[in-house]
């Protein structure tokens, strides 16, 4: 008896479980849903009924967003976005490295002091860097997105970076020790190898983060040619005159890189922040 | 010989922290320094005005509304982002829905946190749109005209609009990290507290979140930083209107600094911003009594 | 080996540092984009030096944009030894973006400024150009400039600092089958322009299309308010931010006069943007629209069908202002005075926003230059009754928002979009102003 209402209240509760998780689906889908019908009409009839499906699909209206100069937008944050990975890792893990396995005087106050610029925000050092940039003529040039990109994801990163290192097994390296191995090589061979998983990790999120940024990307930026994704996309919006389904059509395109690539990925991705696959 | 192998540590480290000293501290520093001075950004003239910047700050009549709207978007993204999603985290961890669709449901709740800020903010400026937005549509066509609104144009709900739609973004992204932090506890603390008797609620009170604590510490420690570095959810949609109903710090900085070209200002802003994040976040890692992170 | 780990180390860095540099410098503007089509001019200019210049604006959308890269390739193929590097923002970004680059080394030879306070910041700081000797110079040129709107790019101690690019001014837009349909005519006065809206409005159509959402569409209806209900030099004492004051009691009539007309707009004002409240009255849903003569290129595209006609801010009898002004402003481009070629600037901009380019401008693209004769190839009746109405302008008042310190106009612009929505009354509006007029005092000396 009881384990039979044990049984039906477990179904009931994963009934109501199930409901709600596609409840929250359709929460999240439903905007972009419309937003992609929207983006296949005219301007006249989204805006006399914005629900109707269109009366003619207009599938150029992506053509047209394309050539309003997304594909340069897209070219700038692609090197942007691949400059500022490759140097935050390779930076990152390197700090990360130093700190967890030398027993360094101090490295104690280094990671927290390299940590607490997590908490420093992009506006508080905006103008001083806005100065700084000008000064050293890097003003409206790509290094003005890199190196501040750079700069403010070390912090985080080192920090998803040490838990990991910090959970590879000693032994393995002190095999490589006696083989005689130095540490650039036990880094090299080793432990970045074994990292994979947090690499990729820490790739997507600031890629994710680099992809999207848009503060500094405004301030530091005033080459049209040089302008990255989310700037370009402000851009559509005119003053005296907005092409709204051009500017959907935008804003669709712009967005699914970066979700098709976490889609492919999401399985290592969760795996290498889980760190799992490691601990011993 | 043994000095030169000290050195060699270092070498891993300088780099990265160079980086981090020269690009994040001292700019802040600068900032600090700039507060204090009439500044601008065409003219090379710095006059010194000790804390006229700050009097100007907290003395103007949008201060008490940015803070008002950045602590509003803080306590609702906590209650929301880091609450609710750790919820949700600890809904898909559970036993009661298969492993694809949980998975399938989690990778669909992470999506709109990897669409640009600009591009969620231009989208929802559609969506909020009086006349032909979603919003009111769907009200219009379920039959509740009645209950239509300017959204973005109203002075009481334009903030709580914006507050909305980062929720919209980020929820998913607080719960897939709470989700990664779940699956690091080790299966057998859970299994030993299912062969006790201890129900869901129970285990995950009393087993999984404790485990959990720091990852939601650091969540905590991201959304309340995020709410006070709030600023391009609120440029790319209303720009602080309508009047200045919805103006945060982050935008008054840098409408100072770009637009009113009146440095000074932003700079005292951006110390008002450092001053709340940090004490924010030592504040948290002392209640949380955890050294470690 | 210690040695050589260090080595590698250092190399390793050094070549990842380089790298970043090297890529980042390398794809930098002034390398390989502009200097690169440089290079190549420079060959074609068989080893003569090549003059780069710099021409920043504000006008991104087409057909604008592509008529000003068409003309300046003219430009450069008649002018082999002269290179353009043109770059351009909307109108929000512009403003930010110019302040930022003005100052610096970065600053465009020519670039686009509004007339009014705007540029004469940039004047009080040394960094526009004195065009005045160059017009003195060359009599002819300065006869071919419509006086009217030469007026607004002057200084009050009679500096020449720019050079009209579009002229524009502000009309009523009416939708004339719905006029006539009502029995309606386009009215004059302030009484029966409420007349024609109570009339509207009872046939069950809402009047006035209107979207404040970015704030400056209701500083223009504020502007042209103030003009006739402060009188001139009051209004030219309170603009100049080293003497504002706000204090005259026309400033709170002219809120309470823009107040009556909020309940005939449609709904969600502040949620708007203009140019989608401009769809409305495209689509035949509002009667009525305040908007810049400039949009007639956007009004035909949305619905050319359309039969509409334009009628002048209604004159409030007994005000105590100017109700000859005209709203409205021409828009030009200023150089710096920083640039290393101000005789090639000038004799550019002699070209570019002389009659021959602003006659073709004017038919291909709907928008007049200050040059004299530029509507003499027009056909489309709608851009011909827009040109006369600022040729016959006795005298123009540049756009409100442009006209004050940007503090002071930032809260303007705060106040009345709470008295679109119904949060605050004129009087307590104008006191927030004036608080702030009194710091912007400071803050301009």
């Amino acid at each position: 008896m009881s384990t039979e209402k044990y049984i039906l209240r477990a179904r009931i509760l994963k009934v109501l479980l199930h409901i709600f998780l596609l409840f929250l689906v359709a929460l999240i889908l439903f905007p972009v849903c419309w937003l992609v019908l929207n983006s296949l009409k005219t301007n006249q009839e989204m805006f006399l009924d914005s629900m109707a499906m269109p009366k003619k699909w207009m599938f150029e209206n992506y053509i047209t967003a394309w050539n309003k100069g997304l594909v340069s937008y897209f070219v700038n944050s692609i090197i942007v976005g691949a400059l500022s990975i490759g140097i935050i890792l390779a930076l990152s893990s390197m700090l990360a490295y130093g700190l967890t396995r030398f027993h360094l005087p101090g490295s104690g106050f280094i990671f927290i002091l390299v940590l607490g610029g997590m908490a420093l925000s992009e506006q508080v050092a905006l103008v001083p860097l806005y100065k700084i940039l000008q000064a050293a003529k890097l003003y409206n040039t790509r290094a003005a997105l890199v190196l501040p990109y750079v700069a403010f994801r070390i912090p985080f990163t080192m920090f998803l970076m040490r838990s990991y290192f910090i959970s590879i097994p000693r032994e393995l390296e002190e095999a490589a020790i006696v083989d005689g191995c130095k540490s650039w090589q036990r880094f090299t061979k080793i432990i970045l190898p074994i990292s994979k998983p947090v690499l990729a990790s820490c790739a997507i999120v600031n890629l994710n983060h680099v992809w999207n940024e848009f503060l500094f990307a405004n301030v530091f930026l005033e080459n049209k040619k040089l302008m990255t994704i989310p700037l370009g996309l402000m851009t559509f919006q005119g003053d005296l005159k907005s092409d709204y389904v051009v500017m959907l059509a935008g804003i669709l395109i712009c967005s699914l890189p970066m979700v098709i690539l976490f889609l492919c990925m999401s399985r290592q991705f969760v795996r290498g922040l889980t760190s799992g696959a490691v601990k011993g | 010989m043994k000095k030169k192998t000290n050195l060699t540590p270092y070498l891993y480290i300088i780099p990265g922290l160079v980086m981090v000293l020269g690009l994040v501290y001292i700019p802040v520093i600068v900032n600090l320094v700039y507060s204090f001075f009439h500044l601008s950004s065409y003219s090379s003239s710095m006059k010194f005005v000790a804390f006229d910047n700050y009097r100007r700050l907290f003395t103007s009549d949008t201060f008490p509304i940015m803070i008002r709207n950045n602590v509003y978007y803080c306590i609702i993204s906590l209650i929301v982002q880091v609450g609710f999603g750790t919820l949700l985290a600890l809904f898909l961890e559970s036993r009661l829905a298969s492993e694809r669709f949980k998975t399938i449901c989690r990778n669909i709740y992470f999506i709109p946190s990897l669409i640009s800020l600009t591009a969620v903010g231009l989208m929802f400026n559609f969506i909020y749109n009086p006349q032909l937005g979603m919003l009111n549509t769907l009200l219009k066509n379920i039959g509740l005209a009645g209950m239509q609104q300017t959204w973005l144009g109203d002075k009481n709900l334009a903030i709580f609009c914006i507050i909305a739609m980062s929720q919209w973004q980020f929820t998913g992204y607080i719960t897939l990290l709470m989700v990664v932090a779940f699956q690091n506890v080790p299966h057998d603390y859970v299994e030993a507290a299912i062969i006790d008797g201890a129900g869901p609620v129970r285990r995950a009170l009393s087993i999984i979140l404790p485990l959990a604590k720091e990852q939601l510490l650091v969540c905590t420690i991201i959304t309340v930083i995020g709410a006070f570095k709030l600023f391009t959810e609120v440029y790319s949609t209303t720009v602080g209107g309508p009047g200045n109903s919805s103006q945060v710090l982050g935008l008054f900085l840098y409408q100072n600094a770009f637009l009113h070209d009146d440095m000074g200002m932003a700079a005292a802003t951006g110390v008002l911003i450092f001053v709340i994040t940090v004490t924010a976040s030592i504040f948290q890692l002392k209640v949380s009594r955890s050294g470690e992170v | 080996m210690k040695k050589n780990l260090k080595r590698t180390l250092s190399i390793g860095l050094a070549a990842i540092i380089a790298l970043s540099l090297a890529a980042c410098g390398g794809s930098s503007p002034d390398a390989p984009a502009g200097g690169g089509s440089g290079n190549e001019a420079k060959a074609e200019a068989g080893g003569k030096d090549v003059k780069v210049i710099k021409l920043f604006h504000r006008f991104p959308d087409d057909p604008c944009n592509a008529f000003i890269e068409k003309k300046i390739a003219e430009y450069e193929a008649s002018h082999p030894d002269i290179k353009f590097e043109v770059t351009s923002a909307q109108n929000q970004p512009y403003k930010e973006k110019i302040k930022v680059v003005v100052g610096s080394d970065e600053c465009p030879d020519i670039f686009f400024s509004f007339c009014g306070e705007f540029s004469e910041r940039f004047i009080r700081e040394g960094l526009l150009m004195d065009l005045t000797p160059y017009l003195e110079a060359d009599p002819d040129w300065k006869a071919s400039l419509m006086e009217t709107q030469m007026n607004e790019y002057t200084t009050a101690d009679g500096m020449v600092y720019g050079i009209p690019f579009r002229l524009d001014a502000k009309e009523f837009f009416y939708n004339a089958d719905m006029f006539n349909e009502l029995g309606l005519e386009a009215p004059e006065t302030w009484d029966d322009f409420i007349k024609v809206l109570d009339a509207i409005q009872a046939s069950g159509i809402v009047p006035i299309a209107e979207g404040n959402q970015d704030k400056w569409p209701g500083a223009h209806y504020l502007g042209a308010l103030n003009e006739q209900c402060v009188p001139d030099d009051v209004r030219a004492k309170d603009y100049d931010p080293k003497t504002g004051e706000f204090t005259d009691p026309g400033y709170v009539q002219a809120f309470e006069y823009y107040q009556q007309l909020v309940p005939y707009m449609n709904m969600g004002v502040n949620g708007m943007t203009h140019d989608m409240a401009r769809l409305g009255f495209t689509n035949g849903q509002n009667a009525i629209l305040f908007a810049e003569l400039v949009e007639i290129t956007n009004i035909k595209q949305e619905n050319p069908d359309m039969n509409w006609g334009m009628f002048k801010f209604p004159t409030i009898p007994g005000a105590k202002g100017n109700p000859d002004l005209v709203s409205g402003a021409p828009e030009g481009f200023a150089v710096s005075s920083k640039t290393a070629y101000p005789d090639e600037c000038v004799e550019f901009l002699k070209w570019f926003l002389g009659a021959e380019t602003g006659a073709q401008q004017a038919v291909e693209v709907g928008w007049f230059n200050a040059s004299l004769g530029v509507d003499e190839g027009l056909t489309d009746p709608s851009l011909i009754s827009a040109y006369d109405v600022i040729a016959n302008a006795k005298k123009m008042d540049i756009w409100f928002d442009n006209a004050l310190y940007s503090t002071v106009c930032d809260e303007y612009l705060t106040q009345i979009s709470d008295i679109t929505n119904g949060d605050v009354t004129p009087a307590d509006a104008m006191a927030k102003i004036q608080k702030v007029a009194a710091e912007a005092q400071n803050l301009a000396q």
